[in-house]
């Protein structure tokens, strides 16, 4: 038989680890919950922007393909009073969007001609939108005082027209080609010598094809009104050039070479009705927002590139 | 060699100073980790415990601001240093300030359940402000980091028995009055 005085030493030992197990078990629980929360942070990057109206800290997203990506900790002024820096704290996942050439720029309602953008910043404040760099991974960055001209930029070809007046053409207008929507229209400004407006135009990659070195473009915007003793006659592309302008071209039966990157070409105020009737068989890579591909079965068929 | 006095004494003391370190390691996630996040109109934040005391007292609300303060980091910080107090008190058999340190005990059991305030608005804000798209607010991680911090107090402090201040006290011809 063990004596009393045997008993209590052994029952002191288990009873001292068996509680103990409470605050190790906190320990565990409470830095499972504290990695989990800091396993998500990305990197801290600031950026500069020339003014921050409506960034604010800690309330005001970046975000990029419409999903949050990082939050703003500190809006500070610059030292030298010319403008701001917004720090951000990006979310891990998207610690790649910080490479150098991002580009930022502060979203806010806006209401054009080519649309209405951000709008939904009406209720939620600014945002800040990024677009990913290419370069080395980097932690400094200077904002776009505004919205760059238009997503997707990167694809397609740009070709540059010569006018001699602007019309009313303004960037995001469409470009037709057989009243198809085949390109955008991206910037404008006048020429060196201001003696012509120089209008930079973006064609969409499926449809590069189709300019020729040869090809005529003229001006599609606004609406043509003609009236004579037989009637009147109101044209116009499309009821969004209407108001936005907008450029047509159309390329000639004779087969030319397809004009590279940057090419300069004449924009004709008017089109010429010979203009209409070429009908030259380019091949084009269907691009993926065409009708219904079994729509397109049957006689268009073989203009299709498997 | 033990009496069960003495196995009664290190039993409670080391359940009532397990549970009190509990509660403090606790405490850190609670404090470190958001406890909130409101949307309203698509303007969203995430709070943690100061970070929204802060807040308050910016919007001009200093009395919520205050009693969010006590609730929420001066009451369990006094809670736990008053017992980590007792705890090394009766771990050293101090016979010092008896009387005043069972006040603090009773002072103690008293304010620990007052802390659990900000469990309850927050429980409250997440089940009542549910408005869609035009408001919602979120319980996050560290409510429930904050919750088990103040569980735990409540607990270390009932594992206290005020009893072992005065454990020799009968061993002793001593008055405890005299003694303070």
């Amino acid at each position: 038989m063990s004596t009393a005085l045997d008993a209590p030493r052994i029952s002191r030992r288990h009873s001292l680890p068996l509680i103990w197990i409470v605050p190790l078990i906190a320990l565990a629980v409470g830095g499972w919950m504290v990695f989990r929360e800091f396993r998500h942070r990305g990197p801290e990057i600031t950026i500069e922007f020339p003014e921050g109206k409506g960034v604010e800290a800690r309330k005001t997203a970046v975000e990029y393909s419409g999903v949050t990506v990082g939050t703003v900790l500190a809006v500070d002024l610059k030292e030298d009073l010319n403008g701001v820096r917004v720090t951000v704290r990006l979310e891990k996942n998207a610690a790649s969007l910080a490479r150098e050439g991002a580009q930022f720029w502060i979203v806010h309602p806006e209401i054009g001609l080519t649309g209405v953008r951000g709008i939904e910043t009406l209720f939620t404040g600014a945002r800040i939108n990024v677009r990913p760099g290419k370069g080395e991974p980097a932690t400094e960055f200077r904002g776009l005082p505004k919205a760059p001209p238009l997503e997707n930029v990167d694809d397609g070809r740009a070709f540059v027209l010569q006018a001699d007046r602007l019309g009313s053409m303004s960037p995001g207008a469409p470009v037709f080609y057989r009243e198809v929507k085949v390109g955008v229209v991206e910037t404008s400004r006048l020429d060196h010598d201001a003696a012509s407006v120089l209008i930079r135009i973006r064609i969409k990659t499926p449809y590069i094809e189709l300019v020729r070195t040869h090809t005529r473009f003229w001006n599609a915007g606004g609406v043509s009104f003609k009236m004579n003793l037989l009637g009147a006659e109101v044209k116009s592309t499309s009821l969004e050039s209407l108001f936005t302008g907008g450029v047509a071209f159309a390329t000639p039966d004779a087969i030319a070479p397809a004009a590279p990157d940057g090419t300069l070409f004449t924009l004709h105020p008017e089109m010429d009705k010979d203009w209409l009737k070429w009908q030259p068989r380019i091949r084009i890579i269907p691009p993926d927002e065409a009708p219904d591909p079994t729509s397109l079965r049957g006689p268009l068929a073989p203009l299709v590139k498997p | 060699m033990m009496t069960r006095a003495a196995y009664l004494r290190t039993t409670h003391l080391s359940r009532a100073a397990a549970l009190a370190l509990a509660a403090a390691v606790m405490l850190v996630p609670a404090n470190v980790l958001p406890v909130l996040s409101t949307n309203t109109g698509g303007m969203a934040r995430t709070d943690t415990i100061m970070s929204g005391i802060v807040g308050l007292w910016h919007d001009g609300m200093w009395a919520i601001a205050a009693i969010v303060f006590a609730a929420s980091i001066l009451i369990p910080l006094l809670k736990l240093v008053g017992l980590a107090w007792l705890l090394i008190a009766v771990r050293r058999r101090s016979t010092h300030q008896r009387r005043g340190l069972t006040k603090l005990y009773n002072v103690l059991d008293l304010i620990g359940r007052w802390s659990m305030l900000d469990v309850f608005l927050v429980a409250f804000l997440a089940g009542a402000v549910q408005f869609g798209a035009l408001a919602t607010i979120e319980p996050r991680a560290g409510i429930v980091a904050f919750a088990a911090a103040v569980v735990l107090t409540v607990l270390a402090t009932d594992a206290f028995e005020p009893k072992l201040l005065w454990a020799d006290a009968a061993a002793r011809p001593r008055h405890p009055e005299v003694a303070s």
